[in-house]
């Protein structure tokens, strides 16, 4: 997951690299946050099995620091009420790190102690008030008393069981029995918490440190994500869904026909209607270009197709048999990489293709012109859709009806771009090789027939090969983040619409979100998906959703919707841990940069070389060094001449993954690690 | 700038006369005036007068006045120099140490006197008066979405015109919505030229951009020339050029001035001068990075050696207020001179002042490898 673009070997016993170094904290930070998905989704699993028909109302409120308001009752507590004071509910926080703990225990020794969480504060203040001890049955009968009260959902089978495992738990639990009143019950809560939890140590002494490290997030700062809990209809028939969403950017150099590819493609699968081609076919041939009847499809813009060359992303969906495929076609002339950067850092993975054609190939890898230095772009691409996060390639190798389906050119290729890749950061079983011919129908939806090919590859073919990607995983238990690519206004009506990709969360009609920059309310109206009107859209999902009541002029691509008690910081001073790529000019302290994170871009400069990273060992070598050369990595500061919406990476990976160009090449990529002048 | 006249002595005091004609020469004065000058100009003052009957009457004189400079304001937009300080002549509405503001303007004369006219604030005067071409340029640079009309002086580059609009992307039926915003968009620029180009003053203009935006829009100058008969842009086709840039943004104002057919043009200009060392320094540093070295304590440190073949440096270092870290400047400057270096002076308004003036102002390109310098912090 990291942003390796370091030609350096992996080796095995090596885990230190600039990427190791990443995907070390980024893996540490991402386990951690998937147990406690887990924990969420656990705990939602065992809601629906067990009592789905009580589930409390849990609507989601975001807790303020002073106040909490009930789940029930929507009455506003103090914030040191344990319970809510009108209808003796419990806090949601505190019932969230006991379902938590219950999520992770999994099993008896924790779930104890959410159920004596949920249990207490119900019907028993008046069983303690009466002095009675609390025994296994007093346990019982409070639970079930609680449960007819009808609030919060209860696990008593589970616990039954459970507290004829714990004989000894009768004992430990005596002094919280010595209870009278309920304020004090209140106070001695984390008491008997605690003692519920010495039990629990008895049992299951090993799950304790798990406890512990499940109990602190609760009690972090006021509003992090963390506090977010997401409502109940963005988690919902998650699983249920019939085909999940993959987002495929098609990149590589100029005129290796990725456009005809995603045309062609999305003809055969009979997303282009006959008339359509026909009337492409038609006009190509008029302008004397034939062959570029299918990339017509892509490219719509009179320009584009004057000069046979894509310049902005276009968009297409297609239905595979696993995955509903939106195509991120990007532009691939050198002067067009910002668009393609803006376009396609949604993608969750990338057909790279390439032309097999002599001289062409060469052309991608080692740039145009000869004799003056960069990269091509099929370099390039590779390396910038690698630190779009996307570690799943297709390598497309494209034309191969031009070279005759030579199994030498397609080995010469492979052996070439395999090293680049590797030197890329991605992993060899991560990277699929297709040879096809775009232009014959050879090996795209169906294996090939040209003998010529069939006779030395045998693998998949291209769709095959998409449907083999893994699918992407999704974060739709973190607050709303979307980062708008593209607004599309329509005049008659005057509605606009914010397309893009979200990142994490879920909106549907009606949710209430925030515009930044600007901090502008707004409502979402509808959502369309490949013009079709959906209801929900979760993380991962490409859509435009069309806003109400905001200043459409306000709105513009770059900018990010987020959710309206968790909107994204911005910084016009950042800090960075960047990877130098392949540059001539060494990057100065100074050094004038464009500087693209998400879909928005600014001019920027370096304000400062903080220090100079170890290749192998991530840790700062030396500080305050002249300059930076190709394929050092270093920390450095940059200001921005406008602030922009910006995350740290290891909050929101989306938000935090930067691209500095400069002269027209992409010079640096790396990720956010601080806000130097955050403005809320 | 004329030089009415001049009484100075080399490094010694003296007093000069000039006129600004351009709006070039008001930032030659800008750089000239520095504080503890004195500046003595016509300006008008409002003079407050008790009457007789008690009451106050305000009335505005124009006075000659001398002042000795505590500070010195230039507004790039509208080319207007203030100079603040106090009054050191007697005069009959302003007392000796009241503060006035001097604006001087266009084509009305002052005069400057300085204890000591050291060899940079010679040069000054000496380029300020050099009546060589000047290479009025106009650059509209552009990507879609963002266009800005520069207008490139002697010394001076200028933004006059920035437009910034949303483009959506093409998106199916939408795609119309692409069209329409694209040629709204050159409708705003082609606004912005015919407000700001005049072709008696610019001798060319060049058209920038990465990508065909530059080709769409000549297009549509062309086409919308005809169809309303702009004769300033018809009669001036020969003079409209095209050239590449890497993006939209101002610092790739850069590329535009180093590309060939745009470089002939300005060839013989300071701000042509100044492009091509920036260019030599760049190359250097990544040929090899030894040989060249930037930042005051390791320009410094190489001059101490001897090893400073060209220094580049702005302006701006020598407006310093502290008048000694200004001598500190000028030694270094006259010291590479003595030892046969090259000094460029590059003007902070224009964008290769502005990119050295970022790589902390001050650069340099050495005559042998100083390998210890990887050495010295920053």
């Amino acid at each position: 997951m990291g942003t390796c673009m370091v030609k350096m070997p992996r080796k095995v016993g090596h885990a230190h690299g600039y990427d190791d170094d990443y995907d070390d904290d980024y893996d540490d930070y991402y386990d951690d946050y998937d147990d406690s998905e887990d924990a969420h989704r656990s705990n939602h699993d065992m809601k629906g099995n067990i009592s789905s028909q009580k589930l409390p109302v849990a609507k989601e409120t975001a807790r303020k620091p002073i106040v909490w308001s009930c789940s029930i009752c929507t009455f506003d507590n103090e914030e040191s009420m344990v319970v809510c004071e009108i209808c003796g509910v419990f806090k949601e926080s505190f019932v969230k790190s006991g379902k938590e703990a219950n999520g992770i225990g999994n099993d008896t020794a924790a779930g104890s102690m959410s159920t004596m969480a949920n249990t207490q504060p119900g019907k028993m203040p008046v069983k303690v008030a009466a002095k009675e001890p609390i025994s296994a049955d007093s346990y019982e009968k409070a639970s079930m008393s609680y449960e007819r009260g009808n609030t919060l959902h209860s696990t008593s089978t589970a616990q039954k069981v459970e507290i004829a495992m714990l004989p000894q738990e009768k004992k430990l639990s005596q002094p919280s029995a010595t209870l009278s009143s309920n304020h004090k019950l209140q106070e001695n809560l984390s008491d008997t918490l605690a003692t519920t939890k010495d039990s629990s140590e008895v049992i299951a002494s090993s799950l304790r440190q798990i406890n512990l490290d499940r109990d602190r997030p609760s009690a972090s700062t006021p509003i992090s994500d963390e506090q977010y809990k997401p409502d109940k209809w963005i988690q919902l028939d998650q699983d249920n869904e019939a085909l999940r969403q993959l987002n495929l950017a098609i990149v590589g150099h100029v005129d290796s026909g990725k456009s005809t590819l995603s045309g062609r493609l999305l003809h055969l699968l009979g997303k282009i209607s006959k008339r359509e081609m026909h009337k492409n076919e038609k006009e190509a041939k008029e302008k004397g270009k034939g062959s570029f009847a299918y990339a017509w499809a892509m490219d719509e813009s009179a320009e584009e197709r004057e000069r046979g060359v894509t310049m902005t992303v276009a968009v297409a969906y297609f239905d595979s048999s696993k995955y509903r495929v939106v195509v991120l076609d990007s532009p691939g002339h050198k002067d067009f990489v910002p668009n393609m950067i803006s376009g396609a850092t949604q993608a969750d993975a990338a057909i790279l293709v390439v032309d097999a054609c002599i001289g062409s190939f060469e052309a991608g890898m080692d740039g145009q012109v000869p004799g003056v230095a960069g990269v091509g772009q099929t370099k390039e691409h590779a390396q910038l859709v690698r630190s779009f996060g996307v570690d799943q390639l297709i390598v497309a190798i494209n034309k191969m009806d031009v070279v005759g389906y030579s199994k030498q050119r397609y080995d010469f290729i492979k052996a070439q771009l395999g090293v680049f890749l590797r030197s890329c950061g991605f992993r060899d079983s991560s990277v699929a090789w297709v040879p096809l011919s775009a232009m014959e129908n050879q090996n795209l939806i169906v294996p090939a027939t040209d003998a010529r090919l069939t006779s030395w590859f045998q693998g998949k073919c291209l769709l095959e090969a998409i449907n083999s990607l893994q699918p992407p995983s999704r974060d739709v238990s973190k607050p709303l983040i979307m980062p708008i690519c593209d607004v599309i206004r329509t005049q008659s009506m005057g509605q606009v619409a914010a397309c893009g990709k979200l990142e994490t969360g879920a909106i549907r009609a009606g949710s209430k979100v925030v515009v930044m920059p600007g901090c502008q309310p707004a409502t979402v109206r509808s959502i369309e998906q490949d013009s079709n009107v959906c209801s929900v859209a979760r993380a991962g999902d490409n859509v435009a959703v069309i806003l109400h009541g905001v200043d459409s002029s306000k709105l513009m691509p770059g900018g990010v919707i987020c959710h309206p008690d968790f909107p994204v910081p911005m910084a016009a001073r950042l800090e960075l841990k960047i990877l130098v790529l392949d540059v001539a000019i060494p990057i100065l302290i100074g050094s004038q940069v464009e500087f693209h994170i998400h879909h928005a871009k600014e001019a920027a400069r370096i304000a400062k070389i903080v220090s100079l990273l170890d290749q192998k060992t991530g840790k700062a070598s030396k500080s305050a060094p002249r300059f930076l050369k190709a394929k050092q990595s270093a920390v450095v500061e940059v200001a921005l001449d406008e602030a922009v919406c910006v995350q740290e990476f290891s909050k929101c990976k989306a938000l935090g993954r930067v691209f500095l160009r400069a002269n027209g090449n992409t010079v640096a990529v790396g990720i956010v690690t601080r806000l130097i002048d955050s403005v809320q | 700038m004329q030089l009415i006249w001049k009484n100075l002595v080399p490094d010694g005091p003296g007093t000069v006369k000039l006129k600004p004609v351009e709006d070039d020469d008001m930032w030659h004065a800008y750089n000239l005036i520095c504080p503890g000058d004195t500046v003595q100009a016509t300006t008008v003052r409002k003079v407050l007068r008790e009457m007789a009957s008690g009451g106050r009457d305000a009335e505005r004189v124009k006075l000659k006045l001398e002042i000795r400079v505590e500070a010195v304001d230039y507004d790039k937009e509208g080319s207007v120099l203030r100079v603040r300080g106090k009054n050191i002549t007697e005069n009959e509405h302003v007392k000796i140490g009241q503060f006035h503001t001097l604006e001087l303007e266009l084509h009305r004369p002052f005069v400057i006197s300085k204890d000591i006219w050291d060899s940079i604030a010679r040069d000054i005067l000496h380029q300020a008066s050099d009546p060589a071409a000047s290479a009025d340029l106009s650059v509209i640079l552009m990507q879609e979405g963002l266009a800005q009309l520069f207008l490139i002086g002697r010394s001076i580059t200028t933004v006059r015109s920035r437009i910034e609009t949303s483009i959506p992307r093409k998106h199916g039926p939408a795609i119309a919505g692409y069209e329409s915003a694209l040629k709204k968009f050159f409708e705003n620029v082609l606004q912005a030229w015919l407000k700001h180009i005049d072709f008696s003053i610019v001798r060319c203009v060049v058209i920038a951009s990465p990508g065909f935006t530059k080709d769409q829009f000549r297009d549509y100058l062309f086409l919308e020339a005809q169809r309303r008969d702009l004769r300033a842009v018809i009669e001036n086709k020969s003079r409209i050029i095209l050239a590449h840039a890497t993006s939209g943004y101002k610092h790739s104002l850069k590329d535009v001035l180093e590309s060939p057919n745009v470089m002939n043009l300005i060839k013989d200009t300071k701000a042509a001068q100044e492009v091509r060392a920036l260019k030599d320094f760049f190359t250097m540093l990544s040929n090899d990075s030894s040989r060249a070295c930037y930042g005051p304590r390791h320009v410094e440190f190489a001059n101490d050696r001897m090893a400073v073949e060209t220094l580049l440096i702005t302006d701006n270092l020598f407006r310093n207020a502290d008048i000694a870290e200004r001598q500190r400047y000028v030694h270094l400057v006259e010291s590479v001179k003595d030892s046969g270096g090259t000094v460029h002076i590059f003007s902070s308004m224009h964008v290769s002042g502005e990119q050295l003036e970022q790589l902390t102002g001050i650069a340099a390109l050495l005559r042998f490898p100083l390998p210890e310098l990887d050495d010295l912090e920053m």
